[in-house]
This record gives structure tokens, C-alpha cells and sequence, in this order.
């Protein structure tokens, strides 16, 4: 008996055999009334003023909840972005202003309701409100900035009409309702769920809606997905008819390169955050509809701490500017999808207009920046760590090496270190980092704001640690300018005195590609940088 | 045989016991460990467009870091004791309902591939080991190092371009089951096991495609340590005295091979398979990232990324649970296939 003759293996064929065979979708009725959004992120509350809700928990409550008013929106580059100065109203039919800009009137639309069919009253707004400015959430620093911080500026007239007072003209205070905290709440419901605890319903919120929006959520899964269901009667869009998809699926898939494979093949139909190499193929392909927009409210930093040396000193801090590789960095890291920040040519040496962010007049000039070395005294260069987080990897990794390469033509020597996004985030609260990248986005870009949450003050957004008293004061005063050509000038000034201090280097703003299916008609680019399911549609 | 029975479980019992130690080890030195690593939760967590010190300090209040290290630990402490592990931020849900929920998807992941690799590699090694140095064992030799050196995810990119993107086989990577399809209704969390209960083979089916593809992935990548010890516990079997005489008295090829080589070269194999399914376990975050499977390794990953301490920690208890556990079931194992073995 030989025992060499055992049969080969078929089992280990049957297992290779186990293989898939294809069902045709046997919902394709259903499937184009369906959106299916996917997105390496999650979303992990209901209601995103919760601290640490996430972008696409924004997004969703967009969808989940109404606002007083919103955003218009209008074509940039015959793309659509949303539009800071329309602002159109929502539950409210129309608001005035009173001549001193000091009240904000609202009427309510009188046919609005919430999602269990009572109707949206100026106390749900008002208890909105006050919860936003009252509640220890989110809320309350968003509308700090538009001069919104107590209970008492919100009163409400009779049951159709609330009138909001403010202390300063604050043009802030109007684009702030808007933004994705102050959403109006069933309060009669919310009071049911508070607690002495919790007053605000804040943990019952986080799980449930009762809201008035376009999307009642049908099942939320936090960390893999939700799924929303049209409210038929909700008619607060543009054209008094409920949002087109009878359903919304958001559906987390972390891989960027399956996101990519699943709009390719058609399964899911809107993608936000591919990588930039995906989206420049895909482009290539031309099956897919790419609409690429600059992200005009953020902006990515190689930033400096300007008190930590050798950064304290402003030539050292030109002499990187003149150094960094921009065109290089611009191709490797984001293969050229964005608006550039350098490279600009300010003929009488001042900066063209008054808006914030701006090109600068830098580009890579090595002798420049050597000069600039020695006349900081350090002709020889020194030696520094080059930061960025894990979670931007993809594009600060390249962009580090040649930052890396670059400065060291002219003796400055860099390490590069990669942080884990809470380590750099700490670090860069602590104000530890000399020398790294990060990018800001602001909801609500006008200049004086940027300076005024960017530029000043001793807290984590003031990524360069600049403490200039001029600087400060220009913004702060520039906030509440009314005359439209003061605030020009003033624009003008901040500008010049950023290229002239060089707290740190704008880079550029990185495009927001949306990869979607051809038949996917009317995204827009939103201030929360997701998409507003609202928006769309198909054809 | 009752007394067999009785002593094995009084064995396992004791074994369970004396694990305790170690489990209450695992859990201070985690504790202990995310609080040493670098990098802020309160500071991540409160990242959006306007958030300052005043949210920094919520939120450190929130998860309890306003208190000092060992006053955190005692709280730590007393709420594992009431069963509760903790809330994540990244998810805002209780991490012992987050686990609960995504428990059962990396088990049944694990459990497939597991299963699919050793129904592949036990009969590659008998084969290897049956022709020593023949075209066949070279076969099963490179077959194995491709497994090895190609990491899962690339093999799990792989088999999805190959079967979702170009083939259109497989259904999309997208978790345990296509979205449109309705789920049963939860009885062991195993989604193919629940469909069956529920009687909706058509969900069964669906269940299982979404499975095929990354438990694939994932046996490709353990099928080459199963396989080796095979071959190499066989080699050692098939040369040893019982098996020449079972040889040459003539029993029957199948007798021979099946149950007096085989059986004794499993042992190894077993040892092997425990260590292999509690690494899996732990380390299949690739996978679960790649086909966006809701498991608990991704779940930690992100956690641990995001300084989240109280997933974190309640993952690395799980796991240290689970490998007693795992550890206890191989012994058990042990006991059944060479009864002669008994670990005290």
C-alpha cells in the first residue's frame, strides 16, 4: 500500500470554487430614488452641537433639522458654492433689520411643522435659541462670534414672529443663524426628554431628532451608517416641494480606494473624500461627473511659532517663505486641485484687495532666502522638526520631503515627525510645535474673521502664537465697520501686515472634489464642507 | 468518562481562575498606558470651527481627566465592576454596546476565515509532507510564501478589483450586508446564523457573499503558518515507528494516514490555530478597513488614533478575555485529541 497516492486536493478547489455568483439589485425601482452616499468618516450624533461631532454629523443635521434661514447660493467658476451674503430665509418666511442693524426681526412661515405634525411656534424657536447660547455644546462659541450669547436677546412677539436684539450692529449675527448650531427644535418634545441634569435634553438629542427638516432619520448606526426618509411635508426648498431622494443612505466606508471603486461601478452615487490620485483618474476616465471646487473658506498653513526662536525672529521666518518649493509641493501633494496662495505679483509691492485669504508674493528663491537667513543672523541655518498629522498623511507626507530637501539647500536642517491627529492636536494647543502643517476652514469667511480667530491670542486656532497689538486691534475694530470701503482699507492693511510679518505661509486652498454619478444634478459646495442632501437630485 | 468530563471542567475552571490576575493586570496597565501616551482627547475631540478652552475643558470633564490618575482609576474601577466600560466619543454610544454590536462581526469574520484556512492548509500539509521535496510540496512551499509576504490588504484590494470592480462577482465592500437588504432579526449577531433562524435564505445568501471575499483575504494570510506545522508535525509522524507498523501490517491507506498519523500530528496544529484565531482577532483592523467591516479592530484602531481612551480600554479587555478564553478551548482541544494530555 502506497500511500503517495491520495487524490489531490479537490477540497482545497471547492473552497476556491465557494465563489460569488451575481444577483441583479431587485430593488432598481426604488434604487433611483435613492441616494447612496459614502464617506471614509462618520457620523456619531444626532445633533451636532455635541462636542466632538464630526463633519458628517453636520451634514446631517442640515437634512434633520430646518434653521431660521440659510445660505443662497451662487456660481463661482460655473460651480456652485453657497453664498454668504444671500441669506434667504427658512422656517422664517422673511426677516427685517431694523435701521440701526440693532434687531432682527423673523415672521414664521405659518404651514410649517415639525416631523410629528405640530407646528413650529416662536417658542420652539426661542427655546432653540437660548439653548444654543445657554447649553454647555457647540453652539455656543459658533454664535459668540456673531455677538449672540444670552437668553435675553431672544423675544418672541406672538406666536408667529421672534425678534432678536443685539448690542452692536453685528453683520455676523444674521449668517450666524444659519450655520449648521442654531437649528430649531420641537421644544415640547426636547422638555419631555430633559432632566434637572440636563435641562437641555442634551443626551436624548444626541440619539433622537425632533426636528422639522427635509429627512426624518429612519435608522442611525453611529460609526457605519444612517439612513433617512423624506418628510413629504416639508416644502422649505427652493421650489415648495419636499427634497427630491425619497431616501438617503450615508454609509461609512474607510478604504478610499473601495469609495472610489463604488462610484466607479455605480453603487453608490456621491463621493466627497477621495484621494486626489483616485479623483484625477476617475476624471480621466470621464464616466463620472467631478466637480472640483476651491475650498474658499479653508486654507492649508505651513505654520511657524513666532514666539518659540529661531521663528520669534521675522527673517528667518521670510527666508522659509522664500524657500519652501511651492510648485513641487503643489503637484506632489495635491497633483494641482486647489487655488494657490503664492506666486502672486504685487506690482507697487501692496496687496491687491482686502480679502482674506490672499496670494502672497512668494515663490522659491533660494538666494532671497539665504539673504534673509544672514540678516537674522543665522547664515549658517539651523536645525528644526517639521510636523504633520497622520490623518493628512497622504498629502503632507510628500509635501514634508520636499520641504524637507528644500531647506536644507540653505542649511536649515529638518526632521520630519508624524503625529497621531490627537498628539498633534495637543501640541499645537500647547503651542509645542515650531514648525508644522495644518489647514483651517472658517464657516463664515470675511476677513475680520479670520484675522480676528486666526491671528490673535493665546488659543489653538492661533496656529502661528502671533501676538501683534496692531494686528489685533485693526480686526477687532474692522468687525463691526459698516462703510463697505473702510473695511476694504482695513483688509488691505491686515494683509500687507501678514506679508510683512510672516506669521506664517498660506499655501493654498485644497479643492473639495465630489465624484458622483452622471445622473446626480445640483451639488453645491456648502459652508460645512459636506454635502447638503438637500442640494440634490437626479436627472 | 463522567470523571474524565468532571475533570476537565474542574481543570478549566481553575484555569479560568487563575487568569484573573493577569486580566486585572491588563486592565490597570492599558489605564495606565493611554493616560502616558502623548496626545489630548479633550483637545481632538474639541476641534470644531470655533471650539476653545471653555469646550476643551467640557469635554475633559465629560470623560473624567479633570480628576487626577489614580482618582480616575478607581472610577475606572468601580464602573468595570458595574459592567460599564465607558462612553466613546468617537461614537457618543456606551463602548459596551458599541463592542456588543461589533463583537459578533469580527467573530464571524474570524471564525470563516479561520475555518476556510484550515480546511486549505491541513490538506496542503498532509499532501507537502506526503511528497517531501516533489513538485507538489514545492507548490504548496511558494503558494504559502505568497500568502505570507502579500500583506491582507493588498490581497483584500486585490480580490475586491478582481471580483467586485472588474468581474462584478462578489457584491460591494461595504460591511456585513448590501444595504438595500433588510436584517434579521438579532438573535446571535452572527448574521448568517441569524438569517438562517429568520428562514430568509435569500438574506443568508447575501450575508454570506459579503463574507466571502475578506474572510478569503484573511486565510490567505494564515494559511501558510497552518499549513508548515502541519507538514512539519506529519513529517515527524509519518517516520515514527507506529505508523511503519501500521504500515506493515497492512491497514488501509486511509487508517494509516487519516488516523494514526494525522491524529497525532494535530496537536501542534491546534496550539497553532488557538494562537492564530486570537491574532486574527486582534490584528484583522486591515481587513475590517479595507472591506469596511464594522469589527472591533477598526473600532480600536480609531480609538486609539483619536486617543479615545475608554474604547480603547475596553477593547484590550475583550481581547485579553477572549485570548483566556481561546487559550481554554485549545487546552480542552488538547485533552480530546490525545487524551493523555492533561495541563495542570
Amino acid at each position: 500500500m502506497r500511500f503517495v497516492s491520495f487524490r489531490p486536493a479537490t477540497s482545497v478547489l471547492a473552497t476556491a470554487a465557494l465563489l460569488l455568483i451575481a444577483t441583479a439589485p431587485s430593488q432598481a425601482q426604488t434604487r433611483a430614488e435613492t441616494l447612496r452616499y459614502v464617506t471614509g468618516a462618520s457620523v456619531n450624533t444626532l445633533d451636532p452641537n455635541i462636542p466632538g461631532s464630526t463633519r458628517e454629523s453636520f451634514a446631517l443635521s442640515m437634512s434633520t433639522y430646518d434653521r431660521l434661514v440659510a445660505f443662497g447660493r451662487k456660481q463661482l467658476n460655473g460651480k456652485w458654492v453657497f453664498d454668504l451674503d444671500t441669506i434667504t430665509g427658512e422656517l422664517a418666511e422673511s426677516y427685517d433689520v431694523s435701521p440701526d442693524g440693532l434687531k432682527l426681526t423673523f415672521r414664521l412661515r405659518k404651514d410649517a411643522k415639525f416631523q410629528d405634525g405640530s407646528p413650529v411656534t416662536a417658542e420652539d424657536v426661542k427655546w432653540s435659541l437660548d439653548r444654543c447660547v445657554t447649553a454647555p455644546i457647540l453652539g455656543k462659541a459658533q454664535l459668540l462670534t456673531g455677538s449672540l450669547t444670552s437668553a435675553d436677546q431672544f423675544k418672541v412677539i406672538d406666536p408667529l414672529t421672534i425678534e432678536v436684539t443685539l448690542p452692536k450692529p453685528d453683520k455676523l449675527a444674521l449668517p450666524n443663524l444659519a450655520t449648521v448650531y442654531p437649528m430649531i427644535i420641537n421644544s415640547k418634545v426636547a422638555k419631555e426628554h430633559a432632566t434637572t441634569d440636563d435641562p437641555w435634553a442634551t443626551a436624548w438629542l444626541k440619539e433622537h431628532t425632533a426636528g422639522s427638516g427635509a429627512y426624518v432619520v429612519e435608522t442611525f448606526k453611529p460609526g457605519e451608517q444612517v439612513i433617512l426618509k423624506r418628510d413629504e411635508a416639508w416644502n422649505r426648498g427652493s421650489a415648495n416641494k419636499p427634497a427630491f431622494f425619497k431616501r438617503v443612505i450615508v454609509q461609512s466606508v474607510p478604504e478610499p480606494a473601495t469609495r472610489a471603486n463604488l462610484v466607479e461601478r455605480g453603487d453608490a452615487d456621491l463621493v466627497l473624500d477621495l484621494q486626489a490620485s483616485d479623483v484625477q483618474s476617475l476624471e480621466g476616465k470621464g464616466k463620472l461627473k467631478v466637480i472640483s471646487t476651491p475650498q474658499y473658506n479653508a486654507i492649508t498653513f505651513v505654520s511657524m511659532n513666532n514666539q518659540i526662536p529661531p521663528f520669534d525672529n521675522v527673517n528667518v521666518r521670510r527666508a522659509i517663505a522664500f524657500a519652501l518649493p511651492y510648485d513641487d509641493m503643489f503637484k506632489a501633494a495635491l497633483f494641482g486641485r486647489g487655488s494657490p496662495l503664492f506666486g502672486a505679483s504685487w506690482a507697487d509691492g501692496k496687496p491687491a484687495n482686502g480679502i482674506y485669504p490672499f496670494q502672497q508674493p512668494v515663490k522659491l528663491d533660494l538666494d532671497k532666502a539665504r539673504e534673509y537667513l544672514k540678516a537674522a543672523g543665522l547664515p549658517e541655518g539651523f536645525s528644526t522638526t517639521f510636523s504633520f498629522n497622520v490623518g493628512q498623511a497622504s498629502t503632507a507626507e510628500p509635501m514634508a520631503a520636499l520641504v524637507k530637501e528644500s531647506l536644507g539647500k540653505i542649511g536649515i536642517k529638518v526632521d520630519i515627525q508624524k503625529l497621531p491627529d490627537a498628539q498633534m492636536s495637543t501640541q499645537i494647543n500647547e503651542k509645542k510645535l515650531p514648525f508644522y502643517t495644518e489647514g483651517i476652514v472658517a464657516w463664515l469667511p470675511s476677513t475680520d474673521y479670520f484675522y480676528r480667530n486666526f491671528y490673535t491670542g493665546n488659543q489653538r486656532w492661533n496656529y502661528s502664537s502671533i501676538n501683534n497689538p496692531d494686528l489685533a486691534a485693526i480686526a477687532q475694530e474692522a468687525r463691526f465697520e459698516p462703510d463697505k470701503a473702510k473695511y476694504e482699507e482695513a483688509g488691505r492693511k491686515l494683509n500687507a501686515m501678514h506679508f510683512d510679518l510672516m506669521p506664517q505661509v498660506m499655501l493654498w486652498q485644497p479643492n473639495q472634489d465630489a465624484v458622483m454619478a452622471p445622473s446626480i444634478e445640483g451639488y453645491t459646495y456648502e459652508f460645512h464642507r459636506q454635502v447638503d442632501y438637500r442640494d440634490v437630485s437626479r436627472k | 468518562m463522567t470523571t474524565g468530563l468532571g475533570a476537565t471542567m474542574v481543570r478549566a475552571g481553575r484555569r479560568l481562575l487563575s487568569s484573573l490576575p493577569a486580566l486585572f493586570g491588563v486592565l490597570v496597565f492599558t489605564f495606565l498606558l493611554m493616560r502616558v501616551l502623548p496626545g489630548d482627547p479633550a483637545v481632538f475631540f474639541a476641534s470644531g470651527p470655533n471650539a476653545g478652552k471653555e469646550e476643551i475643558e467640557l469635554i475633559r470633564k465629560q470623560m473624567g481627566l479633570d480628576k487626577s490618575v489614580p482618582e480616575q482609576l478607581v472610577f475606572y474601577l468601580s464602573d468595570i465592576g458595574h459592567g460599564n466600560l465607558g462612553r466613546s466619543m468617537m461614537t457618543g454610544q456606551p463602548v459596551l454596546k458599541d463592542l456588543r454590536e461589533r463583537l459578533p462581526a469580527s467573530l464571524e469574520l474570524t471564525f470563516t476565515a479561520l475555518l476556510i484556512a484550515l480546511i486549505a492548509a491541513v490538506p496542503l500539509g498532509v499532501i507537502a509532507a506526503l511528497r517531501p521535496g516533489s513538485v507538489v510540496d514545492h507548490g504548496v512551499r511558494l503558494f504559502c510564501a505568497l500568502g505570507v509576504c502579500v500583506p491582507t490588504f493588498v490581497s483584500g484590494l486585490l480580490l475586491i478589483y478582481v471580483f467586485y470592480y472588474l468581474l462584478g462577482l462578489a457584491p460591494d465592500p461595504t460591511g456585513r450586508i448590501d444595504v438595500f437588504t433588510s436584517l434579521p432579526p438579532q438573535r446571535t449577531g452572527f448574521l448568517s446564523i441569524d438569517f438562517l433562524l429568520a428562514g430568509d435564505f435569500e438574506g443568508w445568501w447575501a450575508a454570506c457573499k459579503q463574507l466571502i471575499l475578506p474572510a478569503v483575504s484573511m486565510a490567505l494570510f494564515v494559511i501558510a503558518p497552518l499549513a508548515r506545522i502541519t507538514r512539519a508535525s506529519m513529517l515527524v509522524s509519518l517516520g515514527s515507528d507506529f505508523v511503519r507498523t501500521a504500515r506493515s501490517v497492512g491497514l488501509s491507506w486511509r487508517k494509516v494516514v487519516v488516523t494514526y498519523a494525522l491524529r497525532n500530528a494535530i496537536l501542534p496544529v491546534i496550539t497553532i490555530a488557538g494562537i492564530v484565531f486570537s491574532t486574527m482577532l486582534g490584528a484583522n483592523v486591515l481587513v475590517e478597513k479595507v472591506f469596511s467591516w464594522p469589527g472591533v479592530a477598526s473600532y480600536a484602531l480609531d480609538a486609539l488614533l483619536s486617543s479615545d481612551y475608554a474604547p480603547v480600554q475596553g477593547f484590550v479587555l475583550l481581547m485579553a478575555s477572549l485570548f483566556v478564553l481561546v487559550n481554554l478551548v485549545v487546552d480542552i482541544c488538547y485533552g480530546i485529541a490525545d487524551p493523555r494530555v492533561s495541563i495542570e
